[in-house]
């Protein structure tokens, strides 16, 4: 939650730190644009980017177009925005955006808590290492929607069911992604440290734990990205809310439209996510900010 | 490349049949894509009857302008009818089967395909009072009937036939929308959920209702024939295909006959085939497609069947999903009508005809023969087969029988006295006295018959036991 309100302070700051002297509105507006300016460029080729996106789907779309791909029955962005404004006026829309991410917060953070930890320590102790890393390595091909019965059968509510088929993905990233910045420690960085009297403790919180912190945020970024990809098959349980069962419904009632409605969802949601992820992330590495 | 106009394509089509007729060398080979539900029991002589038995290939025409085209079939199986639906519309699929409520939102669906339009050429298999479809709940649990359920948990497939029992459950009854809390979940999710006890109720299709009360953890509380809305599975062809081949849908139909023929001629070598070839358990297939089923297998195109279709898109109007659709306009009986005349079939007759074809023959335990087929039984008998009986009594007679000659017995079937729908005997209730015994899939009923027979509702054991000591009626 922090990392929310750190981002919304760290966006706005260099535009509304005046100088010493008060500079003309000008230079400061050129001042900003020059400290900014590969940032706003990314920004204008984005939505570029994204309209050229739009374009081309309506394009494509309004005139049928087979080409080997064949969108004639391919939901046209008009249908998709018509879609999205009669869920706008439905409560029921916003509720099951609420309840998917609520689901989505919970298992996430349960799977960084515990994988984050775990890869930490399997990477440092051989036995630990030993003994996860094959039952590790044989649940992490199993996909989300396999997973279903299993998941039902275990846990006493649906609601921790759907929590854990999301926990479930975003686990296995976070861990392996850990274990992997783990393993590129530099020992002799270990060893120096050894050598100026660091304990175990030490070592740990000074030296493992920082050295992969990059690659425990690519984990979670990974993981996040995961844990949404995991929410149909997750929400196929709930029967009733989320996003991911707003798009399965639509599905079994072939509403195209709803499903592409679905889809643009879970993406934008995850977009959302990750860039916590990463705005997280430069919070936590300052030494990495561009 | 930009999609051709319709007729552009169809003119296309004809031209390139007039040069393959002209060039008689080279051999075309056509895909024709077809999308079964084998689990769905009721739909399993127009799907995978068809394809173990080749029962297409038979009839598919070869000579004419077929004589150079070569048909691949694609077998496609699915647990639902919406997917099929979804890979018809891609034209991945040219034929496909599903449940009522399923074909309505496909010939909807296909309204707005600009290359092709649904249309439904025939039926799999229906039951005009609704059974079939029906409500189950954990046989631990303290429920014995739809009120019972009031602001409980139930779960139903959203978009299939039991969606639509429901609905018109609680409209009879009037219910509120809120009675329930009714979600959606797919039938496994839905099995899964009920043997878990995470939900107080699931209702289901075809067979879900009577497969896991076989399973034994679920006991029916609620069969469709209460709501006496009729329940089917059709066959839906997209018409760019039918138009272009309609002597391979004339010929699917054919193969449609010849299948509910072959099922009829030996029911219980059809039950065993079909478990080997869906995995539902053949005293579960068999309490639908055997004699006194509880679905009918007749391809023809009833209209009661496309009445209770527009009040099925009457209800999902008022959900909000589905705008104008007219099912009168989505038939087309055409091809099966031409597939009778070519069979030397009557197709009116069919037509107004609603029987299934019923339990007969010679009680050997009681010693009389079977009169009335809605009050018999059977007793399957692991080597003997399945043996017919007169009444519940001789049924329950017989089966004590056998138990006491070391006999194994897989199941047995009774009918429900008032309802005539066919019941595994283990799990009915039985209304006994004065030398009557009655089952009832209903414990309230069966306690109301009791009432009246000033006899007492028994349960299936200790029925047997009773009917052993009261002797044979």
């Amino acid at each position: 939650m922090s990392a929310t309100t750190a981002i919304s302070e760290a966006g706005p700051v260099p535009a509304t730190t005046p100088s010493a002297t008060p500079p003309s509105i000008g230079t400061l507006a050129l001042r900003w644009y020059r400290l900014n300016q590969s940032r706003l460029r990314a920004i204008a080729i984005g939505i570029i980017s994204l309209l050229a996106f739009l374009l081309v789907w309506h394009l494509l779309t309004t005139y049928r177009v087979v080409f080997f791909v064949r969108f004639t029955n391919v939901p046209s962005p008009v249908a998709v925005y018509a879609s999205f404004t009669k869920a706008m006026h439905d409560p029921k829309f916003l509720l099951h955006v609420v309840l998917s991410c609520r689901r989505i917060f919970i298992g996430f953070s349960l799977a960084a808590i515990v994988g984050v930890p775990l890869g930490l320590i399997m990477g440092r102790f051989r036995l630990v290492h030993e003994i996860v890393f094959p039952v590790a390595e044989v649940l992490r091909p199993i996909p989300a929607i396999a997973w279903v019965p299993m998941a039902i059968m275990l846990w006493p509510t649906n609601e921790q069911s759907i929590v854990f088929i999301t926990f479930i993905g975003a686990f296995f990233p976070i861990l392996l992604n850990t274990l992997h910045g783990m393993s590129l420690v530099d020992p002799v960085l270990v060893r120096a440290a050894q050598c100026l009297g660091a304990r175990e403790r030490s070592i740990f919180r000074e030296v493992y734990f920082p050295a992969s912190l990059p690659h425990i945020f690519t984990g979670l970024t990974v993981g996040m990205g995961v844990a949404w990809v995991s929410l149909i098959a997750a929400e196929m349980i709930s029967g009733q809310y989320g996003i991911g069962y707003f798009t399965w419904e639509a599905y079994s009632l072939v509403q195209y439209a709803d499903i592409a409605l679905g889809m643009i969802a879970i993406g934008v949601l995850g977009l959302g996510s990750s860039l916590l992820i990463r705005g997280a992330g430069q919070l936590v590495m300052p030494w990495r900010l561009k | 490349m930009v999609r051709h106009l319709p007729t552009l394509s169809i003119a296309m089509s004809v031209t390139s049949l007039a040069l393959l007729t002209a060039q008689p060398v080279s051999a075309e080979t056509v895909t024709l894509g077809i999308g079964t539900q084998d689990t769905t029991t009721n739909t399993v002589t127009a799907g995978v009857v068809i394809r173990q038995l080749h029962l297409l290939e038979k009839y598919l025409p070869k000579d004419g302008k077929y004589a150079n085209i070569k048909f691949e079939l694609e077998w496609q199986n699915f647990t639902s009818g919406p997917p099929v639906t979804n890979a018809m519309m891609a034209n991945k699929l040219q034929i496909g089967m599903m449940g009522d409520y399923p074909l309505i939102v496909n010939g909807f669906t296909f309204d707005s395909n600009p290359e092709s339009k649904s249309r439904l050429i025939g039926v799999a298999a229906y039951s005009l009072s609704g059974s079939g479809n029906g409500i189950v709940v954990h046989k631990d649990s303290p429920y014995y009937e739809l009120a019972d359920l009031k602001g409980k948990l139930v779960s139903v497939p959203f978009g299939s036939a039991a969606h639509g029992m429901v609905l018109k459950a609680m409209q009879d009854r009037g219910y509120s929308a809120d009675f329930f809390q009714l979600v959606s979940q797919s039938p496994e999710v839905g099995s899964t959920n009920l043997q878990e006890k995470k939900i107080d109720a699931h209702a289901d299709f075809v067979p879900f209702a009577e497969l896991l009360p076989f399973r034994g953890f679920a006991r029916k509380i609620f069969d469709g024939v209460e709501t006496n809305l009729p329940t089917w599975h059709g066959i839906v062809v997209r018409t760019d295909f039918a138009e272009k081949y309609p002597e391979v849908v004339v010929a699917y139909m054919k193969a449609l006959i010849a299948a509910n023929q072959w099922l009829r001629d030996d029911p219980k070598l059809a039950a065993e085939k079909i478990q080997e070839w869906t995995g539902i358990n053949k005293e579960v297939v068999y309490i639908f497609l055997g004699p006194g089923g509880n679905m009918t297998t007749d391809p023809t195109i009833k209209p009661a069947l496309i009445d209770a279709a527009a009040t099925d898109v009457k209800v999902l109007q008022n959900l909000g999903r589905m705008k104008e659709f007219d099912p009168k306009k989505w038939v087309d009986d055409s091809y099966i009508r031409k597939a009778y005349a070519e069979m030397k079939l009557d197709y009116d007759a069919q037509l107004v005809s609603t029987k299934n074809y019923e339990i007969s023959g010679e009680d050997v335990f009681c010693k009389k023969p079977i009169a009335d087929p809605r009050k018999a039984g059977e007793v399957w008998v692991d080597e003997a087969g399945i043996v017919p009986f007169s009444s519940a009594a001789c049924t329950l007679g017989a089966y004590a029988d056998f138990k006491a000659k070391g006999k194994k017995i897989n199941v047995a079937y009774v009918f429900d006295t008032t309802r005539g729908i066919k019941l595994f005997a283990d799990q009915a209730f039985f209304a006994v006295g004065n030398g009557d015994v009655a089952p009832f899939l209903l414990k309230k009923d069966a306690e109301a018959y009791a009432a009246k027979i000033s006899g007492k509702v028994l349960g299936f054991d200790d029925a047997v036991k009773a009917s052993v000591s009261g002797g044979k009626t």
